[in-house]
């Protein structure tokens, strides 16, 4: 029985061969084509000190049609609490801010790279796509997405063309992709560069939402190179213009020999001293190439990916990804190791300096500064005898940035400016049949 | 005249490219194909999205979030 099951199994692979999908759908999709499969995940990201938690669950579902027609959908919820950096720069004393909503205010400890704690979110996003043969050799694939959070609706189409040649060794496609996002920024939209005020004054921000359009064009090559290993490259373009801002991050004005933030006394409640709101271009267009290579030698697998990305902000980045899944018993163990790197923006500013010209736009968020990442990590997948598949993966990830040294002014030096960020990630899936 | 160069590039690739279809026997296999964990990608690029200031490549930029 068992070597039929084999025989079928191999059978079917030919089949699927002979299709010549070189993407093969699993095996198993050819002989229960009527049938839903699901992959099923639930995530658990933790940074260190007690910042960003988030915990997140999501399914996937896909039906065959039969002649390579697809259809799948995903729904995924999250969930994120903890605190992150707004910005503003450590000083030797507690220091006070505005929250976000203008309503309360926050205090950090001396010392103490501030991190606004009062991050709480829950997010849905559902995405659908239909995948389809259109002609002879080409295959037309449309998606569209949906996402909301408290502060945040994300909608979005996109459209995908692929066409094979040479026996199917080789497809070329084209995708398109359009999205536009609505940001309704807790407590209002803060008007870039202004000051941050007391509590109750909120003539520093603008009241209801803005929105960011984004368009990316895809250009993809995909390449069987030999009997064991396929290559892919992609080239993409992405076009972001309207709200582009954090609403919720700051700089410090700092004294110009000191570098100390400039204090300043509240009426009633609010900041202790100087805070300006970023101010971020609205257009950005960012380029990117990536490679990707799988290779099978024997049984085990591995995969590495590289890309290239540059942007007209000034941010450069190199991302390198290896993946190695060695078999083990009735499954497979797969150590993956990740690093990225990238430049500044060229408007990072870690503070702003009192009495020097205001800048037109300038932001201290971290996610815009000088930094190299790692990702060390490792997956166990394990096959059951209903054919379905569970699997849990850890990964470590860690950040490490500086300011530029012509950017840190007196006591600055002396005192953490950009703090590492570690996190844990732990996550479990479940793939199976209906 | 245009379409030379195309034809040419494809040409290349067919001479690298000489995998018949009944020699698609490992890179028939689920982990063989490019898109073989689109959820765990999914996740990734949706981590990386909010932490790092690239995104996209293997695919659509990604986005659809508030958190970057």
């Amino acid at each position: 029985m068992k070597n039929n099951d084999n025989l079928n199994a191999a059978l079917a692979a030919a089949t699927c061969a002979l299709l010549g999908s070189a993407v093969a759908a699993p095996v198993a999709a050819q002989e229960e084509s009527s049938g839903w499969s699901f992959d099923s995940t639930l995530l658990y990201y933790g940074e260190s000190d007690d910042r960003v938690r988030d915990i997140s669950a999501a399914v996937a579902a896909q039906r065959d049609f039969g002649d390579e027609r697809k259809f799948s959908a995903t729904l995924t919820a999250d969930t994120l609490t903890g605190a992150s950096a707004s910005g503003a720069i450590a000083l030797d004393r507690p220091q006070t801010f505005t929250s976000p909503s203008g309503r309360a205010v926050y205090t950090t400890a001396a010392g103490a790279v501030p991190l606004d704690d009062t991050f709480l979110d829950t997010r849905f996003a559902l995405n659908a796509s239909w995948t389809q043969p259109l002609a002879r050799l080409y295959t037309v694939s449309a998606g569209v997405g949906f996402s909301t959070e408290y502060d945040y609706t994300h909608l979005g189409a996109n459209l995908s063309l692929a066409r094979d040649f040479n026996k199917r060794n080789t497809t070329l496609s084209a995708g398109v992709a359009w999205s536009q996002d609505d940001v309704d920024p807790v407590g209002g939209r803060p008007i870039p560069l202004a000051q941050m005020l007391d509590v109750g004054n909120d003539s520093n921000k603008r009241n209801g939402g803005e929105s960011k359009d984004v368009l990316d064009l895809l250009l993809g090559f995909t390449q069987v190179l030999n009997r064991t290993t396929v290559l892919r490259v992609n080239y993409s373009y992405s076009d972001s213009s309207g709200y582009l801002n954090d609403p919720y991050k700051l700089l410090s004005v700092v004294d110009p020999l000191t570098g100390d933030t400039l204090a300043r006394v509240p009426i009633g409640q609010g900041p202790d001293g100087v805070y300006l709101f970023e101010s971020r271009p609205d257009a950005r267009t960012k380029q990117s190439l990536y490679a990707e290579v799988k290779h099978a030698f024997g049984t085990p697998v591995m995969h590495f990916a590289y890309r290239y990305m540059t942007d007209d902000w000034g941010i450069d980045s190199h991302t390198g990804e290896v993946r190695l899944r060695w078999p083990l018993g009735d499954g497979y163990i797969e150590p993956q190791l990740r690093y990225y790197t990238q430049s500044a923006a060229d408007f990072y500013r870690a503070s702003l300096v009192n009495g020097a010209a205001l800048p037109r736009y300038a932001s201290a968020d971290f996610r815009l500064g000088d930094f190299d990442a790692t990702t060390v990590g490792v997956k166990y997948g394990h096959g059951t005898t209903g054919g379905n598949e569970w699997s849990i993966r850890a990964e470590y990830y860690q950040q490490t940035g500086s300011v530029p040294q012509e950017q840190i002014i007196g006591n600055q030096a002396r005192r953490e400016q950009y703090p590492d960020l570690s996190a844990v990630i732990v996550q479990f899936g479940y793939r199976f049949r209906l | 005249m245009k379409k030379l160069p195309f034809c040419l590039v494809l040409l290349g690739l067919a001479g690298c490219a000489g995998v018949q279809p009944w020699e698609r026997d490992v890179l028939a296999r689920p982990e063989m194909s490019l898109d073989n964990a689109p959820l765990e990608a999914a996740i990734d690029d949706h981590i990386y999205f909010s932490k790092e200031a690239s995104s996209g490549g293997r695919g659509f930029g990604g986005g659809g979030c508030g958190c970057n």
